[in-house]
């Protein structure tokens, strides 16, 4: 693509951009002519299909040979909305919908413990059971009320539970792409080094052969946890974790390289304590506005000696709440922490204490 | 270089939905009260919603996967927000709830439907009614579009096809005012560049001259 145009202060000058912005302002003949162009795309609002509501959405369903029906369509609405509703039921407690995962679709051939699958046979992953992916080879899983996952070439997945409430599987090795649309906390994958919890979002998570792994958020934002050490990854985000260590400290993929190597220096590698004021100074000294989310989480992974030190950074890029002090903060107070990371733009955190109350945190997946 | 099209400027009023009555619902806080009667299970709240950001969520799917399947999908996100009502933390952020939902349902589209290449051969056939008397063809810059970075293309086609204003676009999808203006104001830039446009400063000189 070309970028000869580009302007070098964009910022600046979108300012005067007003048309494109609201239309408000001297019309500009380009966007102009790209609405009246592109006009032909725009939503036409066909009502909602009632009937859409009533089962799983299928391709063909919605183009219904009767026609779009209103949504306020009255008593005969009322009652194919009452049919709909209690079908959405049944099917949310059927006891198909929670024995496991459907296997929607397999490139190559993967293995449901010992036995051979393809893309030609319906699949399902059930409670217990394993399902691995060969080194040329790719799966999805997909479970209607939780989300889709997809298995890249090597991996490694075990069905733990598939619950009402709870969804858990174990991922030993390879990576998987997870869109989950389960409530926040449903969703849990055990890995050697950590678990995961979906709070709303997609991201993808990769484990190797040594039990390392590495999350990657792309919506929402995504905890890990392990023996009480516990991050926060918003989208955008990344964090590494490690077998025995637990996770290290989340950081923006697009933060500098010298930041990220000082950071995985200083989660996990065994160093003198000299190197790591060293690698705590280079963080702090080249951390942007944005990076207050590694600053937040060094704030309980640095020692007590260094912990003033990274509150004056974290208050420069991000001031604190009038109820967060830094004598509280010194002391890990958690209230205080978790006001200041509420203020810092990401999500709320009272999302993961509740959750965090309601799991039986268990050692990663043997 | 698009020809200028002043008599249609009055047009554009409509094209970009000033009148809209669905206008007006761009406060998250309106929307607050119907998302709670929704998830007390008034289906006409629902459709409400529905009314109010079928067009965002068409927007969002249109920036990825083909347009013949965007109403489809539609429905699949309205739906799929229907059953999952209650996993919604804040009554006030259905939209950005809801277009994470649209994303999720062409980010799995994308990967399980056709190569591109066919997407482009469906919009060509579709576009084959456009006026002759145009230099550029609505599927060549909807492809243009559509090669720009993520965060630009789905801002670039709430405000050129949705007819969404800036503010509105934020309202509806949770991103900051600041964020929908530059990234309208860069995708702008960008897909000047790509259609090989003049910027729009070099309108504003030559008619200042």
């Amino acid at each position: 693509m070309e970028h000869q145009n580009e302007n070098p202060n964009p910022e600046r000058n979108a300012a005067h951009d007003d048309y494109l912005w609201d239309g408000s302002g001297a019309p500009d003949p380009d966007v102009q002519k790209l609405e009246v162009l592109l006009k032909e795309f725009r939503h036409h609002r066909p009502a909602l299909s009632l009937p859409a509501l009533s089962a799983e959405p299928r391709r063909s369903f919605f183009r219904p040979r009767i026609g779009w029906l209103p949504v306020l369509a009255g008593a005969t609405a009322a009652a194919l909305v009452l049919c709909a509703t209690l079908l959405l039921l049944q099917n949310a407690h059927s006891p198909d919908q929670q024995a496991g995962w459907s296997i929607s679709s397999v490139a190559g051939t993967a293995r449901i413990g010992t036995n051979t699958i393809s893309g030609d046979v319906p699949a399902r992953l059930d409670v217990g059971q394993t399902l691995e992916t060969g080194n040329q080879s790719h799966a999805s899983l997909n479970a209607e009320n939780v989300g889709l996952i997809e298995l890249d070439a090597g991996t490694r997945l075990r069905l733990l539970a598939m619950g009402k409430d709870r969804q858990r599987i174990a991922l030993d090795r390879g990576t998987i792409h997870a869109h989950i649309w389960a409530p926040p906390g449903q969703f849990i994958v055990d890995t050697p080094a950590a678990i995961t919890v979906d709070l709303g979002c997609a991201y993808t998570l990769k484990v190797d052969d040594s039990g390392a792994g590495i999350v990657r958020t792309s919506l929402g934002w995504v905890g890990f946890k392990l023996n009480g050490r516990e991050a926060f990854i918003p989208a955008g985000a990344a964090c590494a974790t490690r077998p025995k260590i637990g996770p290290g400290t989340p950081y923006f993929e697009n933060a500098p390289s010298a930041f990220r190597a000082a950071l995985e220096r200083f989660d996990f590698t065994d160093s003198d304590p000299q190197q790591r004021a060293v690698d705590l100074n280079l963080i702090l000294s080249s951390a942007r506005p944005h990076d207050a989310l590694t600053l937040w989480h060094l704030l309980s992974r640095v020692d007590a000696g260094q912990r003033g030190q990274v509150y004056d950074k974290l208050e420069e890029l991000a001031l604190p709440p009038a109820d967060v002090t830094k004598d509280g903060i010194l002391q890990l107070n958690q209230p205080m922490l978790d006001s200041w990371w509420n203020s810092l733009g990401f999500d709320d955190i009272s999302v993961w204490r509740h959750w965090e109350h309601s799991w039986a945190e268990t050692s990663p997946a043997k | 270089m698009l020809s200028s099209s002043r008599d249609s400027a009055d047009s554009m009023a409509a094209d970009l939905d000033v009148n809209d009555p669905n206008r007006a619902a761009v406060e998250p806080s309106e929307d607050e009260g119907i998302v709670q009667a929704a998830r007390d299970g008034d289906r006409i709240a629902f459709g409400s919603l529905y009314q109010r950001y079928a067009r965002m969520v068409h927007g969002v799917l249109l920036a990825k996967v083909p347009f013949a399947d965007v109403d489809d999908l539609v429905q699949d996100t309205f739906v799929r927000a229907l059953r999952n009502l209650s996993g919604l933390r804040e009554n006030g952020r259905f939209g950005p709830w809801l277009a994470a939902i649209a994303r999720n349902l062409a980010n799995d589209h994308h990967r399980h439907a056709a190569p591109m290449t066919e997407l482009d051969h469906e919009i060509a056939a579709f576009d084959s009614g456009s006026s002759p008397d145009t230099e550029l063809s609505a599927a060549g810059v909807l492809d243009a579009i559509r090669i720009l970075p993520d965060t630009y293309r789905e801002t670039l086609i709430l405000r050129l096809v949705e007819g969404m204003t800036g503010p509105e676009i934020a309202a509806h999808t949770g991103l900051t005012p600041g964020s929908v203006r530059v990234n309208l104001h860069r995708g702008m830039q960008q897909l000047r560049a790509s259609l090989k446009l003049r910027p729009q400063s070099a309108h504003r000189r030559e008619g200042t001259k």
